[in-house]
Parts: C-alpha cells; sequence; structure tokens
C-alpha cells in the first residue's frame, strides 16, 4: 500500500468516524439550556480550533528542524501541514461566527482572540502564496520556513488572549490548569470530537505529503 | 415551570452542513489531485 493510499484510507475512516460524531453530537448529548442547540457547534468549532492550531504548530516545528537540518522531507511536511491547517482554520472561521451570532448577537467582533485568530488564517494563506511565488525551492524552503516559525509564535498569544485582554469569547474549558468545566455526557462528545479531527488531520496530511513526494514545486 | 430553549437550531443545522461540505470539499480535491499526479 502506497504512501497516498494509506492516507487516503485514514480519512475514510476519520470521516466515517466523523458521521458518528454528528449523531452523538447531535442525537444522544443534552441541549445546554442557556444557549439552546446553538452550543452544539461547540464540538466541531474547538476540534477545528486544535487542529488548525495543531496544523500551525507543526509547521513552525518543522520550519525550525529545517533550517537546522535542510532536510527537503521538513520542509514538505510543513507544506503539507499548513495547507491541511488552512482547511481547519476555514471550519474555525465558519463556525464560529454561525455560533456568535445567536448567542453574541453579532457574526463578528475584532476582540483579541477572534482577531488573532483571523491573522492566523492570513498567515496561513500568506505561507501557500510565498511557496507559489518563489521559485527556487531553496529559498522557497528558507522563506517559508521564516514564516512557519512567525505561526508558532503566534500561538501561545491565541490561547491566552481570553486571559490577557478583555474579550466576548469564552474562556478554555478543556486546556487549562484546573480539570475541564463540562458535564460528562457533553465532554466524552468533545473528546470524541477531538480525536476524529486530529485523525482527519493526520489522513489529509498523508495524503498532502504523499502528493509533494517526488516533485520540487510542493 | 418548564423552561424554554431558545430556537436557533438553524445555527446548529448550518454550522454541521458547511463543515460537512468543507471537509468532504477538500477530501474530494486531496483524491483528484493524487489521481492526477499518478
Amino acid at each position: 500500500m502506497t504512501l497516498a493510499q494509506r492516507g487516503r484510507w485514514i480519512t475514510i475512516g476519520a470521516l466515517m468516524l466523523l458521521a458518528g460524531i454528528y449523531v452523538r453530537a447531535l442525537r444522544f448529548t443534552p441541549v445546554e439550556l442557556t444557549q439552546g442547540p446553538a452550543q452544539k457547534i461547540f464540538y466541531l468549532h474547538v476540534p477545528a480550533a486544535w487542529s488548525a492550531m495543531l496544523s500551525m504548530g507543526l509547521v513552525g516545528l518543522a520550519s525550525i528542524l529545517y533550517l537546522i537540518m535542510k532536510d527537503a522531507r521538513l520542509d514538505r511536511f510543513a507544506a503539507a501541514s499548513a495547507e491541511v491547517g488552512t482547511v481547519f482554520c476555514c471550519v474555525m472561521l465558519t463556525t464560529g461566527p454561525l455560533w456568535a451570532r445567536p448567542i453574541w448577537g453579532t457574526w463578528w467582533t475584532w476582540d483579541a482572540r477572534l482577531t488573532l485568530t483571523l491573522m492566523l488564517f492570513f498567515l496561513f494563506i500568506g505561507y501557500q502564496v510565498l511557496r507559489g511565488a518563489v521559485t527556487d525551492p531553496r529559498l522557497r524552503a528558507n522563506y517559508a520556513a521564516v514564516v512557519g516559525i512567525c505561526g508558532l509564535i503566534l500561538l501561545p498569544f491565541i490561547h491566552l488572549s481570553v486571559y490577557l485582554f478583555r474579550t466576548l469569547h469564552p474562556m478554555p474549558i478543556v486546556l487549562k490548569p484546573s480539570a475541564p468545566s463540562l458535564p460528562p455526557e457533553m465532554l466524552v462528545t468533545l473528546l470524541l470530537s477531538f480525536g476524529v479531527f486530529t485523525l482527519l488531520y493526520v489522513g489529509f496530511v498523508i495524503q498532502r505529503y504523499a502528493l509533494g513526494e517526488g516533485k520540487s514545486d510542493v | 415551570m418548564s423552561e424554554t430553549v431558545a430556537g436557533n437550531g438553524g445555527y446548529m443545522i448550518a454550522a454541521y452542513i458547511v463543515t460537512a461540505m468543507i471537509l468532504i470539499g477538500y477530501s474530494v480535491l486531496l483524491a483528484t489531485r493524487t489521481r492526477k499526479s499518478t
């Protein structure tokens, strides 16, 4: 089995599991009384945000390692992870406003968390525009690595922005020093969704990495 | 006294549909690009 086929099977499996998450979230997870059904967007929005951040984190780490080791596989992995991260960022940035509109009364607000998240999206886009614009593979990899490291530096600011600034965005519910503040049924659905989105990330990246193998213009 | 739940299910359905469209769309795109490259 080739790498691309392996990635495809992982992706198919993850999409089937995602269908299971849909059923569990919509049918078997209780409705939150204050926010109503719109709260269930949470089971997609938060794992999509996690996957987008995981993508950029790994782009940044691969970029640092590339600049040290000059191994083209690291650059290829970073390119794959950045493209996949853009997809998850799109999910995060569409589900977020769909959740915000009924709860906050607005689609968007320029507070710290949302603005920094939009910056992350622009970094993903910029990363790919840069790769498309530079023809020399070594220069392209070096420049892209610098953008990838900027993305990595941005991540802690996004996570901590809700503590550092006044913002409408809720505080972290799972990734915080104390125990997760969710009823068990909701927490299980959320954690399962985290797992499925991570598996989807793995499947996508393997396929995208395999696509770049043997090509210099990835 | 019964509590009323906010009627905002439309936003939830829209979010679930959009997410499925993006993720399935990208899966199809990757499969198509892989087929073209081989």
